[in-house]
């Protein structure tokens, strides 16, 4: 029983590891979260979930091949990304989105302006030309 | 509206490439040639108007967006083969310099948003014009938009049956998703806006085929 014990207590440590999970976290524009295990194999295919700071989850997904997920905050404080896969291994990681993580504006800045000016010229340039070679060939 | 490049096989796109050819060789004859010197100005304004409404999309609830064609006007002020031809350059600016449609589609597009759609809206226009000139330019306005995406929401439904690993969209998916924003929002707007610029048209006594 004695060396039955003492063999849990030295493969005590493993058996828990199996059941935590390590993770490093890119911030940025986008935030990119890796998940794996102590021994460094990667939680691929695993279900995650991102909530924002104070509300529920607005993205669901999976983790790619070396268990790696991504996200963009659209708003500044913590948000919250749970994975877990099936077998029991998961963890809920605190990611801080800075006060730069705001709704970028839509439309993407003047070229809904300039495309239909910049295209309205080039159509004009166009008719004048034919005009004038009209013009001339009638002359 | 717009089909984009790769949506369609060459099955498609080359028979609609090869009907569009000869119909822009008639318009260039017809309609571009020294005795339309006068009208060339106006009709320049007029592609230059369709084109910048064709780059303004507006989005409509449902995650989509629509924007106005302009061609069922160019076809009330010189006709739908004029339309055809102007539409026709449209398209192809934006395919070379602003990445919408696309060159291998030029064909499809042409037809139906250049071609069929104008030509119903002309159509709808000589119907109703006795009727009341206001209603028919309405009328035609509205029309045009619909068979064009008709037209369109056709192509792509072709497709899926021609070759359903090409274009995996079923057809009435297609159908729905261009004729709702069609029929309730560019539509009534396409409508609203061909009556308004026939009247300033009227007014600047540019109204050409139309009057």
């Amino acid at each position: 029983v004695l060396r039955r014990l003492a063999l849990l207590l030295v493969l005590q440590p493993a058996i828990a590891g199996a059941h935590e999970l390590l993770h490093e976290t890119r911030p940025g524009g986008a935030v990119a979260v890796r998940v794996y295990h102590p021994g460094g194999a990667p939680l691929a295919d695993a279900a995650f979930e991102v909530a924002p700071p104070g509300g529920g989850p607005l993205l669901r997904g999976r983790t790619d091949r070396n268990g790696w997920l991504a996200f963009v905050p659209d708003a500044p404080g913590t948000w919250r990304v749970r994975v877990a896969d099936g077998a029991g291994h998961g963890a809920e990681i605190p990611v801080e989105a800075g006060a730069s993580a705001s709704t970028p504006p839509p439309g993407g800045g003047p070229a809904w302006l300039l495309r239909p000016a910049l295209g309205a010229a080039v159509v004009l340039l166009i008719f004048a030309l034919l005009q004038r070679a009209l013009r001339r060939r009638r002359a | 509206v717009h089909v984009p490049d790769g949506f369609l096989s060459p099955q498609i796109t080359l028979p609609a490439l090869g009907a569009a050819v000869p119909l822009w060789a008639l318009a260039a004859r017809r309609h571009f040639g020294p005795e339309a010197l006068e009208a060339i100005p106006a009709l320049g304004g007029l592609t230059a108007v369709a084109f910048a409404l064709q780059t303004v999309a507006v989005p409509v609830p449902g995650g989509t967006s629509a924007h106005l064609v302009g061609a069922a006007l160019l076809a009330l002020h010189r006709g739908p083969l004029a339309a055809f031809a102007c539409e026709s350059l449209v398209l192809l600016l934006q395919a070379l310099f602003f990445g919408t449609g696309g060159v291998t589609v030029l064909g499809v597009n042409a037809l139906a948003l250049g071609l069929l759609g104008p030509l119903a809206g002309w159509l709808a226009f000589l119907g109703l014009r006795r009727l009341s000139p206001r209603m028919a330019h309405f009328a035609a306005g509205w029309l045009a938009l619909q068979v064009s995406a008709l037209a369109v929401a056709g192509a792509l439904a072709l497709q899926h049956r021609l070759d359903p690993g090409y274009l995996p969209v079923p057809g009435g998916a297609s159908l729905l998703s261009m004729m709702l924003p069609s029929l309730a929002v560019s539509g009534p707007a396409e409508a609203l806006f061909t009556l308004a610029a026939m009247a300033v048209l009227r007014r600047a006594r540019l109204d050409g085929a139309a009057a």
